[in-house]
């Protein structure tokens, strides 16, 4: 079981086209070994220590409907039909997608209750190409944070390679599950790191397209400028086939591209000869304000060493390696997404009032206001309660041009800081910029969460691409002295995800790594 | 002291697409059960996201280009954030510093002679909130109306009367009905209207305290609202007392004002660019297509009507008042090729009639302007009488036959030849001696009496002049 476990998912594909594997087969493996490695899914008012050795990357397995996917897939194989690119490869969503006829919870309180009436557009897609949905895992609550314990769905997800750590965050449950081999691919989202961080903690791949790339109907809004839905799997392939799989325009996303989606497989077996790939100083340190005053901290030596390791081997390939470039503004991106992401997501929680739909408060009420007061104060975690005050607070008519706008600026600033180094015409025409994805490898549970200022300056190497709406990709690339993996990031240009997807695969064939499971 | 009325109207006009503003739900519920016009997206279900209907954008280039508004090649959306059980998202998507139009005037010819300019302020688009009800101690939400596209329109405070706010309705609606981009049916409340009224001494150059109406969902209801809400001003004014910023309901059963609450500060609705949508992009190319057909407008063409045919302005208006009855007109007349004033009476006092009686547009008309060019030639010609060119018309409209077909089955051609009208005299007078006897005593009214009856004879075909004549002179 283990062997098919380790195949990659293009792999189990193939297998199930060519009528060697069935996807039933596939699915009864996968879900015996969720049994077996998961332990209880995530609920309201469980234990958060309950069976601290187990993932609990899921909230919903939905073993039944998967069941019912990958026999309507063989059925496919045995009419002679091509069930898709995905063909009976089990997946997971991040519960932070509407799925039509399951929970589709936000990892809130609010939301614990709602059962999706339609379907995202990426998950869609993914079981259009013959995906079989696992089930939801688990996140940040509405993906407010880095490590996934905010989520009110006890015990939150653990990683795999060393349950007394978090998975990272907000998409925990999706990196925790493909590392521990919970199904091959998992549908994450980025809003300033969240697929590529936990994908770094749990040592696996994970891909933040350029926004627009991929549709957002069906996410559970954060930041609705910075949210990107994208894959996060055990290798760069796989990444490429998922994100080939859900990349396009969607008419229910006025937001989505028009842009065409190339062949992402076909440009990985391309040469990464001649590329031109950059090392920014301003992703060497970890700036942040303190008291009034910015203060300057250099990343650990096995982080930075990390990175200079994976340019070395891409220089070996015939890459060629640009230092000292300047990514001026990159220092900016967390005070600025801290008012952007907040002024979008508190606008975005207004819809969950006790109305409609969510957690109504049973608490007798003398009127509507009082209503919305208890709903709210009762189905929101303290998470989404910091962002709809500060939200509210930087977006109010008498503070909006000190904060909002000026963080809009800001926004723009970083932008140009990206299309200075990507300009082809530029000093530096870069095809790409090598960064660390993360200034840590994964932490303790309970040892950052609380405090959410200092959680968040844990995003600032990833955020400004959110800002910027560019692709960036993690790839693990070794492990650190305890053992934990540690991954290196990519940013490129808008659109070209197959220029990141080639260099990956040539970082992630350099790489001595070897996958969890 | 004398006081003039400072007067500005906030409308809401609902557009009439297919869908919805943002997502493919039908857009008239009118008449229908609750909630049943609705989707995930206009019920603000997780995860859903607004598309512009293109639709939207082009009815609002017609009126912004019809107000005399400069059109921005890129406009934006905003959200406007606030919590109300019927706004299911939390927020209206809407326009707020960067709307799809910029200025604009509307001008009001008079009954009195005088024309009123009345600036635009503010012109953007938006989606409507859903209804609540109060039942039984519930409220009753319905999300049918939930992203049914509207234009808010906001004039200056330039209407100096009632009848001023009145007149604007009366042209909003007649424009909006003209571009066939509303309905414009206020009891359905296709044209909303809020009303911003305050007083002052006449020829004050400042600006009162005012208070808003809010509720008024006919022509009539905004002109008595206004007229009853100056009154009650000039006396509070006259008694020495303070005119509060109140909002005030108009309560139409009972022709009274009520307080709705005090709006001395405005809420912070936290406005900022809707993430979910584009710019607003309307580039020259689609500008042309959207202004290709863009129509002569109605006080253009009242005006034209004037000049260009000799109308009255009491017929230039009325002709004017639906573009179908003006386009009628102006197709009649072209096939008549003679008289304007001769059409126009016809279609205002036939065809109107017929419209109005039938509940029918101009352009669904059986009798087309060309039929109804052919009727008055009959009739010009003396081929059929008047009564029998009026009968005609309704007749070519119950049928749909051309008018000529009608005369020849039905035999309706007026009886002119002399020696068989002269007979049929000659039988009347001989019938009647006491009445022949009356008239030659002097009672010479009679005439009309034996006219009727040679025309009852004849079945209404007769030319009256002719039958006039002969009796005269048998009379005689
Ligand atoms: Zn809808």
């Amino acid at each position: 079981m283990m062997e098919l476990l380790r195949m990659e998912a293009h792999e189990i594909a193939a297998a199930v086209r060519a009528g060697k594997l069935s996807a039933r087969e596939v699915l009864e493996a996968t879900l015996e070994h969720i049994a077996s490695v998961d332990g209880i899914p995530g609920s309201i008012g469980d234990d958060p220590e309950a069976e601290p050795d187990k993932i609990h990357a899921f909230i919903t397995l939905t073993a039944e409907r998967a069941r019912a996917q990958a026999d309507a897939v063989d059925a496919k194989i045995v009419a002679g039909e091509d069930p898709g690119p995905l063909a009976g490869v089990p997946f997971t969503v991040k519960d932070i997608f509407v799925v039509e006829g399951t929970p589709s919870t936000a990892g809130s309180r609010i939301l614990a209750n709602y059962i999706g009436p339609y379907t995202a557009t990426p998950v869609e897609r993914m079981e259009a190409a013959g995906g079989v949905m696992l089930g939801k895992v688990n996140l940040d609550e509405f993906t407010f944070g880095s490590s996934s314990e905010s989520s009110a769905f006890k015990p939150t997800p653990r990683n795999p390679w060393d349950t007394s750590r978090v998975p990272g965050g907000s998409s925990g449950g999706s990196a925790a599950a493909v590392a521990a081999g919970e199904g091959w691919l998992s549908l994450g989202t980025d809003t300033a790191g969240s697929i590529r961080q936990p994908a770094a903690f749990c040592g696996v791949v994970g891909l933040k397209p350029t926004y627009g790339r991929v549709s957002r109907y069906g996410l559970i809004a954060f930041g609705s400028s910075l949210d990107t839905p994208g894959p996060i799997a055990r290798s760069v392939r796989d990444a490429a086939l998922m994100l080939h799989v859900i990349a396009g325009r969607d008419p229910h996303d006025a937001t989505s591209a028009a842009a065409p989606v190339p062949e992402y497989l076909a440009a990985l077996e391309k040469d990464v000869r001649g590329l031109r790939v950059g090392l920014s100083p301003d992703y060497f340190r970890i700036v942040r304000a303190e008291g009034g005053e910015l203060v300057e901290e250099p990343l650990p030596a096995e982080i930075k060493q990390a990175v200079l390791d994976t340019a070395e081997r891409l220089a070996n390939m015939g890459v060629e390696i640009v230092e000292d470039v300047p990514m001026p503004h990159n220092r900016y991106g967390i005070p600025a997404y801290f008012v952007i992401a907040r002024v979008e997501a508190a606008s975005n929680l207004h819809r969950y009032d006790g109305v409609k739909y969510g957690y109504r408060t049973p608490d007798r009420v003398a009127d509507m206001r009082e209503m919305y007061r208890k709903s709210r104060g009762q189905g929101f975690g303290l998470q989404p309660k910091l962002r709809i005050l500060m939200g509210m607070y930087v977006s109010a008519a008498q503070y909006s041009e000190r904060y909002y706008q000026r963080a809009l600026q800001v926004r723009t600033l970083i932008r140009r800081d990206f299309e200075a180094v990507f300009d082809p015409e530029g000093k530096y025409r870069l095809d790409a910029l090598l960064t660390p994805t993360t200034p840590t490898a994964a932490f303790p549970m309970g040892a950052v969460y609380g405090d959410s200022v200092l959680m968040q300056y844990a995003d600032q190497l990833t955020v400004a691409a959110n800002h910027a709406g560019v692709p960036g990709i993690s790839v693990p690339v070794t492990t650190d002295a305890d053992g934990l993996p540690l991954g290196v990031q990519l940013l490129g240009r808008d659109f070209d995800e197959a220029t990141l997807l080639r260099l990956a695969r040539a970082v992630e064939e350099g790489a001595a790594f070897t996958a969890k499971v | 002291m004398e006081y003039e009325a400072i007067i500005g109207l906030e409308t809401h006009i609902q557009l009439n697409t297919e869908t919805k503003i943002f997502c493919n739900c039908k857009a008239d519920s009118w008449g229908e059960p609750p909630n049943t016009n609705i989707c995930p997206v206009c019920t603000g279900q997780p995860g859903v996201l607004p598309v512009l209907n293109k639709a939207v954008a082009e009815k609002a280039v017609l009126l912004a280009t019809a107000m005399h508004a400069e059109v921005r090649r890129v406009s934006y959306f905003d959200r406007k954030n606030y919590f109300y059980p019927d706004l299911p998202k939390g927020y209206q998507i809407t326009q707020f510093d960067r709307p799809i139009a910029i200025g604009g005037y509307l001008d009001l010819p008079m009954p009195e002679g005088y024309t009123r300019r009345v600036y635009i302020i503010k012109l953007h688009i938006e989606e409507d909130a859903g209804k609540t009800k109060h039942a039984n101690g519930y409220r009753l939400i319905d999300f049918n109306r939930c992203g049914v596209p509207l234009i808010e329109m906001v004039t200056g405070p330039d209407l100096r009367s009632a009848d001023e706010a009145a007149q604007y309705l009366i042209r909003l609606r007649q424009l909006v009905r003209w571009l066939g981009i509303s309905e414009g049916n206020m009891e359905k409340a296709h044209i909303r209207c809020d009303a911003n009224v305050s007083i002052r001494p006449k020829g004050a150059d400042y600006l009162n305290p005012k208070t808003e109406i809010k509720n008024v969902n006919s022509i009539d209801a905004v002109r008595e609202a206004i007229a009853t809400e100056i009154q009650r001003q000039i006396r509070e004014v006259e008694a020495g007392r303070e005119i509060h910023a109140w909002t005030l309901e108009w309560d139409e059963d009972a022709g009274v004002l009520r307080k709705m609450r005090s709006k001395e500060t405005e809420a912070d609705y936290r406005y900022f660019r809707e993430p979910d949508l584009l710019p607003l992009v309307i580039d020259d190319e689609w500008k042309s297509q959207i202004l290709a057909d863009f129509p002569e407008l109605p006080l253009e063409r009242r005006a034209r009507f004037m000049a260009q045919y000799g109308l009255p302005e009491y017929d230039a208006d009325i002709l004017t008042t639906e573009r179908a009855l003006s386009d009628y007109y102006e197709a009649a007349l072209q096939a008549y090729n003679g008289d304007p004033k001769r059409v126009s009476n016809w279609v205002i006092n036939e065809v109107l009639r017929l419209l109005n009686e039938r509940g029918l547009s101009a352009d669904q008309l059986k009798v087309t302007p060309q039929y109804l060019a052919m009727i008055i030639r009959l009739v010009d010609k003396g081929t059929v009488n008047t009564s029998t060119g009026k009968a005609l018309v309704v007749k070519v409209e119950d049928t749909g036959k051309p008018p000529k077909q009608i005369v020849e089955e039905e035999g309706l051609a007026q009886v002119s030849d002399t020696g068989a009208l002269r007979a049929i005299c000659e039988k009347i007078v001989a019938a009647n001696p006491d009445e022949v006897e009356k008239y030659r005593g002097g009672k010479t009214s009679l005439i009309g009496w034996f006219v009727g009856q040679v025309m009852r004879e004849t079945r209404g075909k007769a030319n009256p002049k002719e039958v006039q004549k002969i009796l005269r002179e048998l009379l005689g």
